[in-house]
């Protein structure tokens, strides 16, 4: 998954959630602990307050509890902050004005999770260094599909941590981001013409899930 | 609600959007809003009531929808299938609730006798109107029950559910060509609505 995980499709298995399942069954974790490992420029052998990136026994590598869920929904929307910040407006052309608000929003969110992990006293994950397939922001569609895969998997992330949030104030406030997220990516899949909203029930995805989807752009 | 309600609301979307992009959430009000507990405690008062206050509000929908879809009013090939899309996904969230009240041994709420201000099936502007209303209040209703659901697999179900109304509701913003910033998008997160202010956007479509 290392080598050449786009071929033009960054996320080619978000479509067809059977499939997209049954690949990550056989994705092994250890792999994804050490690329993450290698973002964040952490050893993975020493173990400290900072958030480490080697996977725990519950095989969250962003730490336990609500801090750990905080600092698992920081590194996403890092992702995708960074990933916005480069949409090409001229490529985009009409469908920037769907676009340009996103990208505030993501980086709104980066600004609020991190003054939120000040305020319980604990260490933000760093912004890993992030890399993009060839023709990301080059290609319209490229680009627009990147986003629906990255708004979908981040849908996903955060619906697989709402029975695992402890403390009700960050499960409503965690659960008001999801919901914007569901609204990008309605609107990226309408801009696709997709379907825009894949079920009646959005589904949700273990850290484990999410890391192997996004582990191909980390650590450029 | 009255007509002249559902367009004040729609100024209301419109006039944040006049604020611009400002209406975004800064770092310093989400800091607020997710240490506040104002929102979130509030009406715990049991999962099957939550239930069935969800299951209430997706009769109101389903059944709304499904008049649309039966209208003929919308024509346009793209709004079609939208309509008929949320259609379908508001029944299904009609099932599902009904099930799961059943599940957990309670009874589901009778589907309530709805009225709706006269010819609103006859105008595709107003059908556009109240569905964005009706998109947005579910948006709000089900993250306002967000901490008051105990079972783990029911407010998962929640979650997913809540997501595809804010996907609906965002849609509907773009088919009526809100502007972007405060007609699709309602801000950086979600806004909650205490259930006493569900029922008084809702009570005017329940006789």
């Amino acid at each position: 998954m290392d080598s050449q995980p786009f071929g033009g499709e960054p996320v080619i298995h978000f479509e067809d959630e059977d499939s997209r399942r049954g690949f990550l069954k056989y994705a092994a974790l250890i792999g994804v602990g050490a690329t993450l490992a290698a973002a964040c420029g952490n050893s993975s052998s020493s173990s400290s307050s900072t958030p480490s990136p080697s996977a725990t026994a519950s095989g969250s590598p962003f730490g336990e509890g609500d801090v750990g869920v905080l600092n698992y929904a920081l590194t996403l929307e890092y992702l995708e902050a960074d990933f916005y910040s480069k949409a090409p407006q001229a490529l985009l052309g009409e469908d920037f004005k769907y676009i340009a608000p996103i990208a505030m929003h993501e980086a709104a969110h980066v600004q609020a999770l991190l003054a939120t992990l000040q305020k319980l006293n604990a260490t933000p994950a760093k912004k890993p260094t992030l890399k993009y397939p060839d023709g990301t922001f080059t290609d319209k569609m490229t680009f627009l599909k990147t986003a629906s895969a990255f708004e979908e998997t981040g849908v996903k992330a955060y619906h697989g941590q709402v029975t695992v949030i402890k403390d009700k104030a960050i499960l409503g406030a965690a659960a008001s981001i999801a919901g914007v997220e569901s609204r990008h990516a309605a609107i990226l899949n309408d801009l696709l013409g997709q379907k825009q909203v894949p079920a009646p029930v959005e589904g949700h995805a273990t850290v484990a899930e999410t890391v192997a989807i996004v582990t191909p752009f980390l650590g450029g | 609600m009255t007509l002249s309600e559902i367009n004040w609301t729609r100024r209301g979307f419109l006039g944040r959007a006049a604020i611009g992009t400002g209406a975004v959430i800064s770092g310093e009000a989400a800091l607020q809003l997710l240490t506040s507990t104002r929102v979130w405690a509030a009406a715990a008062q049991g999962d099957l009531d939550v239930l069935n206050f969800a299951l209430t509000l997706e009769y109101l929908e389903a059944d709304f929808y499904q008049q649309v879809n039966a209208s003929g009013t919308v024509t346009d090939a793209k709004a079609k299938d939208l309509f008929a899309l949320i259609g379908a996904d508001e029944l299904a969230h009609v099932s599902a609730l009904m099930g799961t009240v059943t599940k957990l041994g309670g009874t589901p709420v009778a589907k309530p006798t709805i009225k709706y201000p006269d010819g609103v099936f006859k105008d595709y502007a107003t059908i556009v109107k109240v569905s964005k209303t009706f998109e947005e209040v579910g948006v709000g209703a089900y993250l306002g029950q967000a901490g008051a659901i105990e079972n783990p697999d029911i407010l998962q179900a929640a979650a997913g559910i809540f997501g595809v109304e804010c996907r609906h509701a965002a849609l509907i913003g773009k088919l009526a060509g809100l502007t972007p910033e405060g007609g699709i998008y309602m801000g950086a997160t979600e806004t909650p609505k205490p259930k006493a202010d569900v029922l008084t956007a809702v009570m005017p479509f329940i006789s």
